[in-house]
């Protein structure tokens, strides 16, 4: 009977309102949150990755695209660009307005431009994983 | 100093959204916060030690 109740909820399929969640999360970061009302989460979480994401850019970080600008190949820079990706709106506003995106060798010299790099690939990640939380979350798989 | 600060920062922001997804009471996720965020200076202090006196 257990086994029975467990498989038919396995295959209870998930709810749309959970992708919508999740897509909210990873589109604007905390937005997943704020949906399904989990304020203090959406305010740590999301302006966690809100304050990593702009501190990396006052650092001058560097974000990647598919452009191969120092003579790198293109499949080089995926896995930064989908680290990068993470960020949401951020990233495709910053893109668009080209932010972050220039070759500037007077920008690559400063003290703190690595420390802005990691900044800005971290905020992407820690932007998925909130995103990952508020989908559980709004899935019924997290309290 | 300010390399030290940067880190802090770093281990503060991302300390917030571990503990905040990995455990289910508040206290729990306090606590796991404040032990990640303290594992991330302790091991960027040690690895900075050892880095030193490797040329």
């Amino acid at each position: 009977m257990v086994k029975v109740e467990k498989a038919i909820e396995l295959k209870e399929p998930t709810p749309g309102m959970a992708w919508a969640t999740g897509a909210a999360a990873w589109l604007v970061p905390g937005a997943g949150h704020l949906i399904i009302k989990r304020w203090v989460r959406a305010v740590l979480m999301g302006g966690s990755v809100w304050i990593c994401f702009f501190i990396g850019l006052a650092m001058g970080g560097h974000m990647f695209d598919l452009s191969t600008g120092q003579g790198s190949g293109a499949i080089l820079q995926v896995p930064p660009m989908i680290a990068n990706l993470g960020s949401g709106v951020l990233y495709i506003v910053c893109w668009l307005l080209g932010i972050g995106f220039a070759d500037d060798p007077v920008q690559a010299a400063r003290a703190t431009y690595e420390y802005g790099n990691t900044f800005l690939l971290i905020a992407g990640l820690l932007n998925y994983l909130t995103m990952l939380d508020a989908f559980d979350i709004a899935a019924g798989r997290k309290s | 100093m300010r390399h030290f600060l940067v880190m802090t920062l770093f281990a503060a922001l991302t300390a917030f959204v571990f503990g905040g997804m990995s455990k289910e009471t508040p206290r729990e996720q306090v606590f796991y916060g404040l032990k990640v965020f303290a594992e991330f200076l302790a091991i960027g202090l040690v690895l900075g030690w050892i880095l030193y006196f490797i040329p």
